[in-house]
């Protein structure tokens, strides 16, 4: 009787030791996680797509604009968003020619948007905060809606993604699973 | 052999460093109270060299419905993920508050899944006033009690001191 119990706590031990090592190493180091959502097409797809994390880009460390990043939703702390910074602190951005601004807009005043005026928004991202877009901009909710994000939400940043929808070894393009990296597309136009 | 088990033993000690970063990070831990925002809360001795540390409640802390007003909280700065700022909750989520000084307006709304935090200390205070309403998601932890140093055991932080009758009705 005695033994068994023992036995019982002894793995139950070696559990807990094994789920906080893999928390541990999920929070602050890599994490492999599935994406949900239409709003970062092309690079994501909207379903079944699992991407690498790095966790030392954590609190936006090292962070800069074209990086695709995890952070917690600022409206919503139970749920995550991938998207790409557009943005880094001092930037000057036009928010959205096409819609303009929701951020202090009530949801009555709709038939007032004057489309000049949406090209006439500009926000100026604050200290320690990013700008951040999906890049699908038509189906996307980001800065544009919940204003520019606190680099303290950032969890870390996407540096590769793999497609469990491909086959495990496709030879043509000498990779598993459809893996791609997935870099910085940031273009300096100046 | 003494070294053998030395070694065991210690491998057995490393495995639950997880274990405890774990429990830091998500249920509960301590804080030290540095500088004069909570004046007279925390760090309530102007002379005293040694700061407040505070016991930090962690589980949960970062939902809504646990965030009330007159709650001390720690949260990540806006301005700075590096740092961590110590404050008081004056407004809750759906909430409309008077502001202060560097504010832009006069009342604001806060929205869903914010707070507005402020010092109790309010003219030495760095808080929503420059910042804006803060995400729960920036938030570390809520100060329970004074656990260092002894004389200032059982002082009671629920006390709010600070800007009063904030509240208002929508704009």
């Amino acid at each position: 009787m005695n033994s068994t119990i023992q036995a019982w706590l002894k793995t139950g031990s070696y559990a807990v030791r094994a789920v906080c090592f893999v928390h541990i190493i999920h929070t602050y180091v890599y994490e492999f996680t599935e994406t949900r959502g239409e709003s970062m097409l092309p690079t994501l797809a909207a379903s079944n797509d699992y991407v690498h994390a790095f966790k030392k880009y954590k609190d936006g460390k090292n962070c800069k604009m074209g990086d695709c990043i995890v952070a917690v939703k600022p409206s919503d702390p139970d749920h995550r968003v991938c998207k790409r910074i557009t943005g880094m602190p001092g930037d000057v951005i036009l928010v959205d020619p096409s819609m303009g601004t929701q951020l202090d807009r009530l949801p009555s005043d709709v038939d007032e948007i004057d489309e000049d005026e949406n090209f006439n928004t500009y926000i100026k991202v604050p200290k320690g905060h990013v700008w951040v877009t999906g890049d699908n901009l038509s189906h996307s909710l980001d800065s544009r809606t919940y204003n520019s994000l606190p680099m303290g939400l950032i969890r870390g940043k996407i540096v590769a993604a793999n497609d469990f929808n491909q086959p495990f070894w496709s030879g043509s393009k000498g990779n598993f699973w459809g893996f791609r990296k997935i870099g910085n597309s940031f273009v300096n136009e100046d | 052999m003494p070294s053998q088990k030395a070694f065991r033993y210690s491998l057995i000690t490393l495995t639950w460093i997880p274990v405890i970063m774990t429990i830091n990070d998500n249920v509960c831990h301590v804080a030290k109270i540095e500088g004069s925002s909570m004046r007279p809360t925390l760090n309530a001795n102007e002379r005293s060299i040694s700061s407040d540390w505070v016991f930090l409640w962690k589980f949960n802390c970062k939902k809504a419905f646990n965030l009330n007003r007159d709650d001390i909280i720690l949260f990540k700065s806006p301005m700075d993920p590096n740092k961590v700022y110590c404050k008081r909750i004056k407004g809750i989520q759906y909430d409309s508050v008077k502001t202060r000084h560097p504010y832009p307006r006069s009342v604001v709304n806060i929205p869903r899944n914010h707070v507005w935090v402020e010092g109790d200390n309010v003219f030495h205070s760095v808080d929503s006033n420059n910042f804006g309403s803060l995400s729960t998601g920036l938030v570390v932890g809520k100060a329970i009690k004074v656990i260092w140093p002894p004389s200032r055991w059982g002082a009671d932080l629920q006390l709010s001191t600070g800007r009063q009758n904030i509240l208002t009705t929508r704009e």
